[in-house]
């Protein structure tokens, strides 16, 4: 049942040098610059993201994930999870609004899969990039590189998925939308949504908790990746498979990684999911083909090249 | 142009260094402005494992036995500051200066999911 959760709103990415990382976020992904703070952090969005900014950028000396946040309806949404986590037994903190620029206050917990995440009410919506919501044109000109449109979820390698999905659907609202089962009923992989995609957020089952595997950016169509391809393969950019299609989700996707090792995908299409969807279920011999439909082969890397 | 793999840690025309990896027959040839771990995969070889290409993973860590390098900022989950000084490195991070021996080091990553598990898999 919805609990007022409604969307990813941002991820933080830790990079080992920034101005490289600029470069692969910028450039070739297309995302756009909107802030600095004095923390030395930069804050970037996709050109369709009303709010303004989605990643935030952070120069560290290990790469990966520091948090990923979700945004919800209203400060009062906000009260009551944060009874809910409570009950459930999560830690919670609050970290005082303007934390992240021109961001409200955030509900910070750490999951059973030792992944850091945040909930939020409130964030300046600075308005679609080049286009307003007054008679808009279809897209700005000036944009970079895959010209990608929005955050859209992110994969996390951790422990402990069934807790973490008792927390996910039974406090904060999202619904199971697709699984990967052992035969001894193991569920290995959980991809949730707290709307109608595919998935919002996926965890894969990983004896370490708390690892990073991607942060997904979307586009609008196959000819977009194959452009995407193009353009990774002109920069010479670390690729790590792809173009091909997910039988999971059934999204279209290539992925490589940002010079930090961290790794980035891009992808269109793929299903949708209605609160009275039952879960779609891949069993885990069937992993190959589950994660590379066209492949059917899982290759070594995309199991263990995490951050 | 925006990646590790062109990555212009100095301003000297390139040359060319000699990689040998201990116990091995084979070696391969790297160009002072590409990384060990690039160099090795243009060079068509696989003595060292794959992965992000960009010090963050692990997956490529090296021990330099001998020879000189320039290395970039590697993720401290994998090199702590005493294993850099040692010479234990990420393959995809460091930049040949002379010949070098190397020994591949790779870290045990666990995982619940094998693609050895799986039929449809060589
Ligand atoms: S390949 Fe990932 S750290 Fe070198
Ligand atoms: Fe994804």
């Amino acid at each position: 049942m919805k609990k007022g959760v409604m969307r990813p709103g941002h991820v933080q990415i830790r990079v080992l040098d920034m101005d490289e990382a600029l470069k692969h976020y910028v450039e070739l992904l297309g995302l756009i610059e909107v802030d600095r703070d004095d923390q030395g952090r930069v804050y970037l969005k996709g050109w369709t993201e009303v709010d303004k900014f989605s990643v935030v950028l952070r120069e560290a000396d290990e790469a990966g994930m520091d948090f990923m946040g979700f945004k919800c309806l209203d400060e009062s949404v906000l009260d009551n999870l944060h009874e809910g986590l409570k009950a459930f037994g999560c830690a919670v903190d609050e970290i005082p609004e303007g934390e992240l620029k021109d961001c409200g206050r955030r509900l910070r917990f750490t999951a059973p899969s030792g992944h850091d995440f945040e909930l939020y009410a409130t964030k300046q919506q600075t308005g679609k990039w080049g286009v307003g919501n007054h008679n808009p044109e279809a897209w700005p000109r000036g944009l970079q590189g895959i010209k990608a449109t929005r955050f859209d979820h992110c994969l996390l390698y951790g422990t402990d998925l069934d807790k973490t999905l008792d927390l996910f659907r039974d406090v904060l609202g999202f619904d199971l939308a697709e699984q990967v089962v052992t035969p001894d009923g193991k569920r290995v992989a959980q991809f949730l949504t707290a709307s109608m995609k595919a998935h919002d957020v996926a965890f894969i089952d990983h004896p370490e908790p708390g690892k990073f595997h991607h942060a997904s950016f979307f586009l609008e169509t196959w000819e977009d990746v194959l452009r995407a391809a193009d353009l990774i393969s002109m920069t010479d950019t670390s690729i790590d498979i792809g173009p091909t299609r997910h039988g999971l989700t059934h999204g279209k996707t290539i992925y490589f990684f940002d010079p930090s090792g961290n790794r980035t995908e891009v992808f269109c299409g793929g299903d949708y999911h209605y609160p009275d969807h039952e879960p779609v279920t891949w069993d885990a011999d069937k992993l190959g083909k589950a994660i590379f439909y066209h492949d059917r082969q899982l290759n070594e890397r995309f199991l263990t090249a995490l951050t | 142009m925006n990646n590790n793999n062109q990555a212009h840690p100095d301003t000297e025309v390139p040359t060319v260094h000699h990689i040998a990896v201990n116990d091995q027959p084979q070696g391969f040839p790297a160009s002072s402005d590409l990384s060990v771990l690039v160099a090795m995969e243009r060079a068509g070889q696989q003595l060292i494992s794959v992965g992000c290409r960009g010090g963050g993973c692990g997956k490529c860590r090296i021990r330099i036995v001998q020879g000189e390098y320039f290395s970039k900022r590697m993720s401290r989950a994998w090199i702590s500051p005493q294993q850099e000084d040692e010479g234990t490195v990420l393959a995809c991070r460091v930049f040949a200066r002379s010949d070098l021996v190397i020994e591949p080091d790779p870290p045990e990553i666990g995982t619940h999911c094998q693609p050895q598990d799986q039929p449809d898999c060589d």
